[in-house]
């Protein structure tokens, strides 16, 4: 196993993190909790062309997700590039190509009222990603297949959610659109997909976590000398980084299994988006410790990338429903 | 980023599996968790870490005198995790391969260097004289005593927790040789005949019941000044490297016992019935996230590592990997419930295998720098967090 990356791939990584720190900053993404369409404009002249990845190699995707993650990237690139692409183009729907250039927007309805990610039959679905932000909603219904409505088109309720960034739906099931059949195979290859993806972009923010409260640990002076030279906050910075360092690793193998179609791919997987999901949340739970009561203030950002990482967390499944699976993958 | 190595590196993995299938001594091959605690080495030990040295498969990295066959980064690694995987030991006494043998090349004069094929043979059994009674984690403040008087060190003092000392040819001793100045600065090391005069050897029972360990007392032993290695008062720096050359490859041995243990615990939940439990099947799943996370990881500072960039990611492996040993052991033990009590080999799953371990791995968090000084060193030197 090769983890080093190409010069390419060094450069992709250095690009997206130049332009998204330019192009992408805190003003922005808090302009977008109380208007969405605030972030319109960083889509259509910036972010759009990124679009691509989702068509290509997962480990290329992975390296700008983390960076879309660190910055809280808003707008439909995550619901395009790693959920809706991925599905339309294992269907060969004709909307993959504009989808691939950054031209239309999607998401991906599947999950059930419980919040998984199965195919099932009730009548409305949820945690639909920005359902009321894209041109396209890509449902996933029985047989398994899959059918492409215009979100003009059905009826979106918008769900309030603790991430005040990322914005969920219920969304009506269309009765009268034909679906495409999909074959369960891809169905499955197509979320694996999107789990990594997902799992990426918390890598981005346990790293934000991870670097502010390192930084805040060395700035901040309690009793005469930086808080950050005391063994208790020490040792849970140290905690921090190895939880992160780790799922940061995991999420790297996943997607080269992935992109291999190695017989590790599935444990792969629910290992990446797992330790993701620990690194993520217990990474905002001490971060927000770290930082004392100013990281309680709404001003400060730290709360935003709490929210993310609770919220990410319990999408595409919770780190205990990965273990589970794992479980099932050991034990039978 | 790629997930398989080139076509010339599988070939060196294929050439290993020929000869393990072929050498490997058939008490190697149980892929018990832990070995050691023998008083003496046995001669199928000694003869397969002679197998592996002729065969150029001791240190691969090394030329062929010194037991290897100039390996590369990427092919030392594929032999490592060749042997880990297959739970197989070079050798039963680490101290003289791991740590003599390099640190001898390293520092050494000529004659010195000249030890260094027997020390990764096997052929002289060493022991490393580190920690004393009030020198653990707090190495630099060991005060066994060398004065130099005309052609020889007269040394007195006494080492504690000396892993096969009681089988060992020879020790090599750090020793303080000026208690005038900073403790780092006094340091030396000395190359100490255990027959000398005045070396006592006490073997020290560990809780497990065996005795690798021992405490060695210096009264009065007289050493040749050309016993010195490197300079004087310039031991610390040699040291620092023999605790780098033991951890260089040990977090492969340790993520992939963690690998073994977790297969084990699968097999001793349904022996004991309990694998339908949704509580144990979390705990398993949740287990084997932090193992083949740690895998990636192992591998990925490897990866910087081969390219000439420092590796922060195995800074956490030492860490990461002992604590995840505890863990998995005790949690066997859970899963035997009542019977986790018990090690009457007729009666204990595995033949008390699980309990041995779980004694044994509470050692890994203590020995070559414990946990907690392994936090305070990420703390300071990866994150740059100020001392305290």
């Amino acid at each position: 196993m090769d983890f080093s990356l190409t010069d390419e791939q060094e450069m992709l990584r250095d690009t997206a993190r130049t332009l998204l720190a330019k192009e992408c900053p805190p003003t922005l993404v808090r302009a977008c909790i109380d208007d969405p369409a605030a972030a319109d404009e960083l889509w259509q002249r910036h972010v759009r062309e990124w679009a691509v990845l989702g068509d290509g190699d997962l480990v290329d995707h992975v390296l700008f997700l983390e960076e879309a993650g660190r910055v809280m990237l808003p707008g439909p690139y995550f619901a395009t590039s790693a959920l809706f692409l991925p599905l339309v183009r294992a269907v060969d729907h004709p909307l993959a190509a504009a989808a691939a250039a950054g031209e239309v927007t999607g998401t991906v309805s599947m999950a059930d009222r419980s919040g998984q990610w199965l195919v099932h039959d009730e009548p409305m679905h949820t945690f639909v990603v920005d359902a009321d932000r894209v041109d396209h909603i890509a449902f996933v219904v029985p047989g398994p297949a899959v059918a492409v409505v215009a979100t003009s088109d059905v009826r979106v309720q918008r769900i309030e959610s603790l991430d005040l960034v990322r914005r969920y739906g219920h969304v009506d099931v269309p009765t009268q659109v034909e679906p495409v059949p999909i074959d369960p195979q891809a169905l499955s290859e197509v979320l694996e997909r999107a789990t990594v993806a997902l799992a990426a972009e918390m890598i981005g923010v346990s790293s934000w976590l991870l670097d502010h409260s390192v930084a805040y640990a060395k700035e901040r002076v309690q009793f005469g000398r930086p808080i950050g030279s005391f063994q208790g906050l020490q040792w849970k910075l140290v905690g921090m980084a190895q939880d992160h360092e780790r799922a940061a690793a995991a999420v790297a193998y996943a997607a080269m299994a992935i992109d291999a179609d190695d017989d590790d791919r599935r444990r792969a997987t629910h290992v990446a988006k797992a330790a993701a999901g620990r690194a993520a949340r217990g990474g905002a739970q001490d971060g927000m410790q770290v930082h004392g009561g100013i990281g309680y203030t709404w001003e400060h950002d730290l709360h935003l990338y709490l929210r993310r990482a609770f919220a990410s967390d319990a999408l595409l499944g919770t780190a205990d429903w990965h273990h589970d699976r794992l479980a099932d993958l050991l034990l039978g | 980023v790629r997930l398989a190595w080139d076509e010339r590196d599988e070939a060196f993995r294929d050439e290993l599996r020929v000869f393990l299938d072929e050498h490997c001594p058939d008490e190697l091959r149980r892929g018990r968790d832990f070995l050691g605690g023998q008083d003496e080495i046995p001669v199928w030990a000694q003869e397969w870490q002679a197998a592996l040295f002729d065969h150029g498969w001791m240190i691969p990295s090394y030329p062929p005198e010194l037991g290897g066959r100039d390996a590369t980064a990427v092919q030392t690694l594929l032999f490592l995790e060749e042997l880990a995987s297959r739970g197989i030991p070079r050798s039963l006494h680490f101290g003289g391969y791991a740590i003599v043998g390099p640190s001898l090349l390293e520092f050494g004069n000529d004659e010195q260097k000249a030890m260094a094929p027997a020390a990764i043979r096997g052929d002289t059994v060493w022991c490393v004289g580190m920690s004393e009674p009030n020198a653990g984690s707090d190495l630099a403040a060991l005060s066994t005593r060398a004065v130099l008087d005309g052609d020889a060190f007269v040394v007195n003092g006494q080492k504690v927790w000396t892993s096969y000392a009681a089988i060992a040819q020879k020790c090599f001793c750090y020793v303080r040789t000026d208690p005038t100045v900073a403790k780092h600065k006094g340091i030396s090391v000395l190359i100490i005949e255990m027959e000398t005069p005045g070396v006592e050897i006490r073997p020290l029972k560990q809780i497990g019941g065996s005795s690798e360990f021992a405490e060695v007392f210096f009264t009065d032993a007289v050493v040749p000044a050309e016993n010195l290695v490197g300079d004087l008062n310039d031991g610390w720096r040699i040291t620092m490297g023999s605790l780098a050359h033991e951890r260089g490859g040990l977090w492969v041995e340790g993520v992939f016992a963690a690998l073994r243990a977790i297969e084990g615990l699968v097999r001793v939940a349904r022996e004991r019935g309990v694998d339908r439990d949704p509580v144990v099947r979390r705990k398993l799943g949740e287990l084997y996230e932090r193992a083949a996370s740690l895998r990636s990881l192992g591998y990925k500072g490897f990866s910087s590592f081969a390219q000439g960039s420092s590796a922060p990611e195995h800074s956490f492996m030492k860490l990461s990997t002992t604590e995840l040993r505890k863990e998995l052991y005790r949690t066997a033990m859970d899963l035997q419930g009542a019977w986790g009590a018990v090690v009457d080999p007729e009666w204990s799953s595995e033949g008390g295998r699980w309990q041995h371990a779980w004694i044994t791995s509470l050692a890994g968090t203590i020995g070559g720098g414990t946990s907690e000084i392994q936090r305070n060193v990420i703390a300071t030197r990866v994150l740059g967090l100020p001392k305290g």
